[in-house]
């Protein structure tokens, strides 16, 4: 182990929180399994009657051993940062230590579980692209040290280097301010120290609030919550939810038996669930952008603050569902190397850029991810757009589309299915009933993928695939004409190659190499 | 380009459109993948072909009917594989490395140098016992589908260490 690292141990109230959070799963699947089995649970419940003391006793030592293994846990857990890396070690029995190179740093998120909100505590979750259960998450910690880490780690992994000296643990202090060169974007005069300026010795800082800890962001746009719930009742799944009710109701009222109620709770749960989930998730969604990347703040019961440094984006879609057609709204979703190993809900919680906005707010995300599309004076630049949301086949100018032999393949979006280009990305447009654009920069392609089946190749057909890292945008361009999927191909891995020689370097601060 | 080692097939299959990149050499892999894929497959239809044979002499002629599904099967895989086989390819180029495959259903995949995140060369024993291995070429996308199977254990070694070497050489972030 190095000895040069100052460990710092996460806040006392951590098992408290964890441990209740435990309980709570137990008492979930407890109680569901209750919930499945009524009749059998009363029995048993009638035949431990006698035995009460038993059950309680039986409870206050299940309490006592998650709260012992929790302040165990606590006790072995500890983090420490560098100027490479952060560290991590926990772990009883099986002992973890966990190094994040900061140069690989693809996210920080700050979550607050609805439980750790009344103690004032946050956990930090550093997401590096190493998939599933890679993120090395601190926790739990008091909310403005979490904050103030959070920019500290922002600070250095954007290769601001960091001359510091801890005061006191926990209190990451001394940092110079990451705001150094302003915002690109917005024209933001750079405050004090430009990049590269010498750092102040170690010992010259000492108190932490010497610093700017935070750098300054501006906010962009977001969500209001009528906005948010019209638009999850205008979703299918709420019309589903209203005509199996509906049929319930009608069953029982011809059958005059409830049970048929509790044989469709698990249907009506499991909607109800899903959009209070998005609900909850997306609810107060706000996004800004400062020097360190796109700021995303959203949740109703836990919330949760994300940060996407420059560069980190993979990939871009921007959706929208037959629903959402009327008040022409949007939903845009990316790919972040980090986000995507973790499962289901979480997963599609952290990829969302916007939960569902106006065109115009639609377009400000993908500006968000990409200033500059390089396509051509603004005005250009937005019929661009508009024909790779709304537009196809027959009214394109820039968009490539299938040909006409397509139309037995995909009758109903053969003349949405198409690419276009511009200097720094590539669009592609697909489905004509849920309209969706793939937005992939060039330097982001991983690999390129050309496919044929039998009935394309009879019908001179191809299909290509852009790979990215693993998330909801998935991007491809199908059923092209096979010479032009074949030039596509060639021309794309050219570009991909010439974008990455002048990407942005790892660490955003520093000038490209 | 490269010497091509000893027992690799350096047969180039006819130029199929657009899975034929102008300027590309393709380099097959060892005919010998195709026993590498056909005995397996023998055994699970060989034997139910054999098992059904011995019950339609002994106990029922209706038991033909359980001998011909997977003797069918079998023919047809035994003339499917060398022609697979064949139609797989792969070829270096300055930056990146194609891998094609398939007649059916034909794939062409390019899988830039500086994208590679790790190489794999696996083989598993009928695998070694033929002498030949797999390499898998692997980026930050799931979607990456580089498999070249088939390779003798030289070729795949050198092409294992070509990959890492020109990889660092070009090796961007993510």
């Amino acid at each position: 182990m190095r000895t040069d690292l100052r460990w710092h141990r996460v806040h006392p109230v951590t098992p408290f929180v964890r441990g209740w959070a435990a309980i709570g799963v137990v008492a979930v699947i407890g109680g569901q399994q209750v919930l499945e089995n009524v009749s059998g649970a009363l029995r048993l419940a009638d035949e431990i009657g006698g035995l009460w003391w038993m059950v309680i006793v039986g409870v206050v030592l299940v309490l006592a051993v998650v709260f012992g293994y929790a302040a165990l846990a606590w006790k072995m857990t500890a983090y420490a940062v560098d100027d490479d890396a952060a560290h991590l070690r926990k772990g009883i029995l099986f002992r973890q230590q966990r190094h994040a190179r900061l140069d690989r740093l693809q996210a920080v998120d700050v979550r607050q579980p609805l439980l750790a909100r009344p103690f004032g505590l946050a956990e930090l979750r550093l997401e590096v692209a190493g998939g599933a259960d890679s993120a090395v998450a601190i926790g739990m910690l008091k909310e403005s040290d979490a904050q103030r880490l959070r920019a500290d780690l922002l600070a250095r992994a954007a290769g601001v280097k960091a001359a510091r000296r801890d005061t006191s643990p926990v209190e990451p202090a001394g940092t110079p301010a990451p705001s150094a060169p302003g915002d690109p974007a917005t024209g933001t005069p750079a405050p004090e120290a430009p990049v590269g300026a010498p750092v102040e010795e170690a010992g010259a800082v000492d108190a932490p609030d010497d610093v700017a800890p935070e750098a300054p962001e501006r906010p962009v746009y977001e969500v209001p919550a009528p906005r948010l719930l019209i638009s999850l009742l205008r979703m299918p799944g709420v019309w589903l939810g209203v005509l199996v009710l509906a049929g319930v109701g009608v069953a029982v009222l011809m059958t005059r038996q409830t049970s048929i109620l509790v044989s469709a709770l698990p249907a009506i749960l499991g909607i109800g669930g899903y959009l209070f989930n998005r609900f909850a998730g997306e609810f107060g969604f706000r996004a800004a952008l400062s020097p360190d990347g796109i700021r995303l703040r959203h949740g109703l019961l836990e919330t949760r603050a994300q940060t996407i440094p420059p560069g980190r984006v993979q990939a871009v879609s921007i959706t929208q569902g037959p629903w959402w057609r009327g008040p022409d709204w949007w939903r845009v979703r990316v790919n972040v190397a980090g986000y995507g190993g973790g499962e289901g809900a979480d997963a599609e919680r952290q990829s969302v850029l916007l939960p569902v906005g106006p065109r115009e707010e639609a377009l400000t995300a993908l500006w968000l991810v990409l200033p500059d599309l390089e396509a051509g004076d603004p005005d250009e630049t937005l019929a661009l757009l508009d024909e790779a949301l709304s537009g196809d086949g027959r009214s394109d100018r820039w968009f490539v589309t299938s040909p006409r032999s397509a139309r037995l393949l995909d009758p109903w979006s053969w003349r949405r299915n198409g690419y276009a280009l511009t200097g720094r990305a590539l669009f592609a447009r697909t489905g004509r009933f849920v309209r969706r654009l793939d937005v992939v920069p060039h330097e982001r392609t991983q690999s390129l993928g050309l496919a044929q089946g039998p009935w394309q190749r009879r019908r001179g057909l191809a299909s290509v695939v852009l790979h990215t890292t693993p998330g909801p945008v998935a991007p491809a361009v199908h059923h092209l004409e096979a010479a032009e999927a074949a030039r596509l191909l060639g021309e794309q891995s050219v570009r991909a190659r010439e974008a990455r020689a002048h990407t942005t370097p790892e660490r955003w601060m520093e000038g490209p190499r | 380009m490269t010497s091509i080692p000893e027992g690799s097939d350096p047969s180039v299959a006819p130029p199929a459109g657009p899975f034929d990149p102008p300027g590309v050499t393709w380099q097959g892999v060892s005919p010998r993948l195709v026993q590498a894929r056909l005995i397996p497959s023998a055994l699970t239809f060989g034997v139910p072909v054999v098992a059904g044979a011995v019950l339609a002499v002994l106990v029922s002629p209706w038991f033909w009917l359980l001998v011909g599904v997977p003797a069918v099967l079998l023919v047809w895989t035994a003339l499917l594989v060398p022609r697979q086989v064949r139609a797989i390819g792969y070829a270096e180029r300055d930056d990146d490395l194609l891998i094609r495959k398939g007649i059916l259903f034909r794939s062409l995949v390019v899988v830039p140098y500086g994208r590679m995140q790790y190489v794999d060369v696996e083989a598993g024993p009928l695998d070694r016992k033929l002498g030949i291995a797999k390499v898998q070429l692997h980026t930050a996308s799931a979607g990456t589908d580089a498999v070249i199977p088939g390779l003798v254990p030289d070729e795949a070694e050198r092409l294992r260490d070509r990959l890492t070497a020109r990889g660092e050489a070009r090796l961007a972030g993510l």
